[in-house]
């Protein structure tokens, strides 16, 4: 098809529904959606899971499935209607014109296809080039991507690639036809934050490169800070606020916009001196919304009479252009008013130390062949000498991006695997070699695990109830039914949720409510130690807010300690007092969370902290993008686990990084590092975060 | 007397019947015609959020399918219950369909009952969403009902199963009883026809329904017991154990059915024993299974736990060897508490059934471990320190019904097909018993004089199959919405 010339906006969605419609009846799942992009332009949407936006991004593709459609209003591409094509036409446009980028990289690709001959399809069946163009601009377009060796990767298969690789093979093949219009959707929810950074900044140069337009749909406000020009707020299936980046960050005018800013732990942010302010209530539903503003009954601002009645306008802001705002007390509220402290609590003095790693390795031998035992046997070091300390009432968090041997650290701990060398003790008691089925359930009870998935964590078949009540009879808790029945609702009570949930199924619940009653099951015998598994990473921003402060408060009663594993440094800047980077299955550094988050650090904290993204205006990040993945821990590097993507090597004489494994050596007061970097290097270390002067 | 005709009075309705199934066969070749042509014409959304109903061609070729769709089965119903009004003056069919007055009763009381409830019942309920899972129950509905009533009561049958009436040899469908005395209380015709030996194959049928009825489902919740207590460790632990089980799985599924079927029927095999210690083996496995189970869960409250298995344990273990214990077998040495003996084909059928059937089941569970074992609740129960077997049954287990549900209803239909073979080889049962594989099988030695006796044995094994298989369609349609 000819590429048209077209000047005007590319893409011009016009007071859009869509609905869907099931058994149920009609569930509305977009309503009066405007939004336009104009040539070269990347538009974030952003929002809350159910909140439309992905929605939105099927409709503009024109694949709602058999059950959606367009409820009303339009949407033009170029000037021409999407509504009123044909099928053929649509196909046309689709892959050609406009292209589409999914969350899941794997499953965008043929893993039965080489990814050359996947590559030259786009422009072979578009415009019928030759098989030998094709694959000159395949060659070209892989080299775009930053892939390194083009000719290899177009001779290999999908599953030989690694996730961020294949992501960007997608976007490679979104590339090929030289789109004018990339629809995103989560591209990076699925990767880890170092290659995160890595696809984000490419997709920013790409973007200028070929003067592409985006819509870059995600629910992470630092990623649309750092990839897009203008941004649209949605919540329950409505824009709320839509205007450029700077506007919508630094005078947001929304309500729901401002909560879902105060929910979200920004540099600054501090559990005990400024805690996050939780959005209160639930996500309405598609079929219970309120009248008026959906955003009402959770609204601070809420005036009765006037905010639940009939329907609410988008609204210019005054002085700003193409600005809007979906609120009618605009100009009553007071923006600018400091944030309202949710109440502030002492810090909680760390005790005595109720959990000690010493020198923990973790082996796992490889066979070939199960039955018959192969000759060759592989061994993969998934934690190599381990050694930390928690003590009562201390947060201590454990960061790393997958594969760096988190979760076999949780495993050796819970006693689901007996460690290969090394002591742990618990509370005086040595667990390293005491499998859990050798463990009393005293000692069970006492160390507990929080699970990530929100929806993996419960036994769908069981009421929430009979769960909790389990766990009780499983630890010994209480002399009968009555009691422990009892101690179960007290249990719900401690985590906020009613006590009518007891009855209910997991799947009535919502992934917060969930991940509560995972929390009330951990705390039912006691616990002293909870290894918290990324608890909060699946939820949604407000809820994770809620979700956090619950754990801090039981915490805090309870003088728990906590091992909080996470690769969110934000989150993790906010809640932990100390914090232990790992990579590879070694702890490369550990200190206080103050001496962790400034210089000197090492150098993959380093990268970790300039990769994560920031929903904050006034940071200044120093950017530093690794190359490559990470080593496989089945065939580790020699020397130092980071030297083949550490940015530093070069400043360390002799190649000793690569032949010795750097000693853990003491910075100051707790503060250790596993580096080969001299002590004046280190010491001229900057910040990667810089809060600009207000 | 006059022999009976098909319709009777009612035969005006075939008419009918013949005008809307060609019209339906016509508006279903259009339909598909017309779909490799026409483009889809946009779908019209009203204010109020309905769909507005599809116009131009094809909308009317819709509407024609469906209306003579509709046709056919209002004639269907029109048969049925002016049959059960008329009895033999509607024809056969009408007094088949009046003999069957109690089945289509029980089916619209179960019917209306689940209609009226389908929202609180779960699985169960949404299966009266789906159109092809409502036909499939109805017609397993169908033959559980008339096997239950044939069972109990004998009310459908309309001569005993064995009954020979020598002048009505292979006489035709709806021939009028003949050479008896009219006052003995014999029913007037023979509704389907007489066999070789001059029986009734209406009343066989009907009587063949109450074995197959008893068998298939028994014998598939054996190979289910079977296959779950073997494969759950199987999935759950891996490694060796797995590779071993699996072997054996794969043993059993390459060996030819039949042939296997021939040795445990053969006399010389059941002399040694074979069988009867297969029994021995397998009926083990329930008392296996519930044991675990009620252990597994109730170990921490002793004061439960004890009672329970004792009692659970006790009936169960009794059952067992009441089963397994017959006279004249190598088993034999109960004496006195022996409560019941089960013939000796019978147990050798279920067997080679349960046998044959569980290496399947066993593949399935196995599979469905291996996949929930990764949950995250799995790895909950294993670190507040459960025991492996109640996470198995009790963890894993509760989430893989799904699948194993709609096998299982999947797996009645193979079974009923298994028995349908074995009867008709003489396998196992008695060669007088009326079940579907054995009259099948004698009345295909006539097949080309006399249809009759095979094709109503055969109508009817294939649509209670049919059924299943529309049930089990239903249910994963289902299961899978929501």
């Amino acid at each position: 098809m000819e590429k048209l010339d077209y000047d005007g906006p590319i893409l011009e969605i016009e007071k859009l529904s869509i609905s869907f419609f099931t058994r149920a009846g009609e569930i509305p799942a977009v309503m009066d959606f405007s939004a336009k992009v104009m040539p070269g332009e990347a538009l974030g949407l952003v929002g809350e899971s159910g909140c439309g936006k992905s929605t939105v991004a099927l409709g503009v593709m024109q694949d709602l499935g058999v059950n959606g459609r367009v409820v009303g209003g339009s949407i033009k591409f170029k000037g021409r209607d999407l509504g009123k094509m044909s099928q053929s036409e649509l196909r046309d446009l689709r892959g050609s014109e406009i292209a589409m980028i999914y969350q899941e990289p794997m499953a965008s690709l043929n893993p039965a296809m080489k990814i050359g001959k996947q590559l030259m399809e786009v422009p072979m069946i578009h415009e019928g080039t030759s098989a030998e163009e094709a694959r000159k601009l395949a060659l070209e377009v892989v080299e775009a991507v930053r892939l390194p060796d083009p000719p290899r990767i177009l001779e290999a298969f999908p599953h030989q690639l690694s996730g961020g690789q294949q992501q960007r093979i997608v976007i490679a093949m979104a590339l090929m036809s030289k789109p004018s219009l990339l629809i995103l959707d989560e591209p990076t929810t699925a990767l880890d934050v170092t290659v995160e950074a890595g696809i984000v900044d490419l997709v920013k140069d790409l973007g200028r490169q070929f003067g592409t337009s985006m819509l870059f749909i995600s629910h992470n406000l630092g990623l649309v800070l750092e990839t897009c020009d203008r941004l649209c707020v949605m919540y329950s299936g409505e824009a709320v606020e839509r205007g450029s980046i700077a506007e919508v960050f630094d005078q947001m005018r929304h309500p729901y916009t401002e909560a879902l800013f105060r929910s979200i732990p920004l540099p600054g942010a501090d559990k005990n001196a400024r805690p996050l302010v939780a959005i209160r209530g639930n996500f309405p539903l598609p079929h219970e919304r309120p009248p008026g503003c959906n955003f009402g009954p959770r609204c601070d601002y809420f005036e009765d009479g006037r905010c639940n009645q009939g329907y609410i306008p988008m609204s210019p802001i005054d002085g700003n252009e193409r600005h809007e705002s979906r609120c009618l007390r605009i100009t009553e509220i007071d923006w600018d008013a400091p944030i309202v402290a949710a109440d502030s609590t002492a810090k909680v003095e760390a005790g005595d130390v109720v959990l000690k790693v010493d020198d923990m390795k973790k082996y796992y031998e490889v066979a070939a062949n199960a039955m018959f035992g192969g000759a060759e046997k592989r061994v993969v070091k998934a934690n190599e000498t381990i050694t930390f300390e928690a003590r009562e009432s201390e947060t201590l968090a454990i960061v790393g991006e997958s594969g760096c041997g988190k979760s076999t650290l949780a495993k050796v701990l819970m006693g689901l695997e007996t460690a290969t060398d090394g002591n742990v003790t618990m509370l005086n008691k040595a667990i390293d070699q005491v499998p859990i089925e050798d463990r009393s359930p005293k000692d069970v009870a006492t160390l507990q695990m929080v699970f990530q998935n929100p929806f993996d964590t419960l036994n769908p078949s069981m009421t929430v109830g009979a769960q909790i009540v389990r766990a009780l009879e499983v630890f010994g808790v209480g002399e009968n039914q009555s009691q422990r029945r009892q101690r179960m609702l007290e249990l719900l009570d401690l985590v906020k949720l009613p006590r009518a949930f007891a009855g209910r199924m997991p799947r009535q619940l919502s992934g917060g409510q969930k991940q509560r009653v995972g929390i009330a099951r951990a705390f039912a015998g006691a616990a002293q130690i909870v290894v918290a598994d990324e608890p909060v990473s699946a939820l949604d921003v407000s809820v994770q807010a809620a979700v956090t402060d619950l754990l801090m408060e039981i915490q805090r009663e309870n003088k728990t300690t906590l091992l909080f594993i996470s690769h969110d440094l934000s989150i993790v800047r906010y809640l932990s007092d100390r914090v232990m980077v790992m990579y590879l299955g070694h702890v490369v550094e550990v200190g206080d969370t103050e001496q962790v988050f400034s210089p000197p650090y090492h150098p993959y904290t380093e990268a970790l902290l300039s990769a994560v993204p920031i929903a904050d205006t006034s940071v200044e990040k120093k950017r530093i993008v690794l190359d490559g993945d990470i080593p496989s821990a089945m065939n580790p590097p020699s020397g130092c686990p980071f030297q083949t993507r550490c940015k530093h090597k070069e400043n360390v004489e002799g190649g000793l990084c690569e032949r010795e494994v750097p000693p853990m050596r003491t910075l100051d007061d707790g503060h250790q590092i596993k580096c080969h970097l001299s002590d004046k290097w280190l010491s001229e270390m900057e910040p990667v975060i810089k809060i600009a002067a207000e | 007397m006059e022999p009976l005709t098909w319709t009777g009075i009612l035969s005006p309705l075939n008419y009918a019947l013949l005008l809307a199934t060609l019209v339906l066969a016509v508006g279903v070749v259009t339909q598909l015609i017309t779909a490799l042509f026409a483009t889809d014409e946009p779908l019209v959304v009203n204010r109020d959020g309905t769909l507005a109903a599809q116009g131009g061609f094809r909308g009317l070729t819709n509407e024609i399918v469906r209306w003579s769709f509709l046709a056919i089965v209002g004639v269907i119903v029109a048969y049925i219950v002016g049959g059960v009004i008329l009895g033999r003056d509607a024809g056969i069919l009408g007094a088949v369909s009046q003999r069957f007055l109690p089945v289509w009763i029980a089916l619209i009381v179960t019917f209306s009952l689940s209609m009226t409830f389908k929202r609180n019942l779960g699985l169960y309920g949404k299966l009266f969403d789906s159109p092809v899972g409502m036909i499939g129950f109805g017609l397993v509905m169908f033959w559980v009902f008339t096997a239950a009533f044939e069972g109990f009561f004998g009310i459908i049958s309309t001569h005993e199963a064995l009954e020979q009436l020598v002048r009505m040899k292979n006489e035709a469908p709806g021939s009028p009883v003949e050479g008896v005395d009219p006052d003995a209380g014999y029913y007037s015709h023979y509704l389907l026809g007489g066999d070789n030996l001059a029986r009734d194959v209406f009343s066989r049928m009907v009587s063949g329904s109450v074995i197959v009825i008893l068998i298939a489902p028994f014998a598939t919740i054996f190979a289910f017991m079977v296959g779950i207590t073997l494969g759950l460790p199987a999935g759950y632990y891996g490694g060796r154990l797995d590779t071993i089980l699996s072997f054996f799985a794969n043993l059993i599924l390459a060996f030819p059915v039949i042939l296997l079927f021939y040795l445990l029927v053969t006399p010389e095999i059941r002399q040694t024993g074979i069988p009867t210690y297969m029994a021995a083996v397998l009926f083990l496995f329930p008392i296996i299974f519930f044991g675990i189970l009620i252990h597994s869960k109730f170990r921490t409250r002793p004061e439960i736990n004890t009672p329970l298995l004792v009692g659970v344990l006790g009936v169960l273990s009794i059952v067992y060897l009441s089963t397994i214990n017959q006279e004249g077998t190598p088993i034999d040495f109960l004496g006195f508490i022996d409560l019941f003996d089960i013939a000796g084909g019978i147990l050798t059928v279920f067997v080679s059934v349960v046998f044959v059937n569980s290496p399947t089941v066993f593949r399935i569970v196995r599979g469905l471990a291996l996949d929930i074992k990764t949950r995250d609740y799995v790895a909950a129960a294993q670190t507040r320190g459960e025991g492996p077997f109640y996470i198995m049954l009790w963890e894993i287990l509760p989430n893989a019904r799904g699948p194993l549900i709609v096998d299982f209803c999947l797996r009645i239909g193979y079974t009923t097909i298994l028995l349908g073979t074995l009867g008709f080889f003489g396998l196992g049962l008695p060669p007088e018993s009326p079940d579907w594989g054995a009259t099948i099988n004698e009345g295909r030695k006539l097949l080309s004089v006399y249809p009759h006796p095979a094709i109503v044995p055969a109508v009817a094994l294939l649509s209670l199959v049919l059924g299943l298989n529309l049930l089990a369609d239903g249910l994963r349609e289902q299961s899978l919405k929501d």
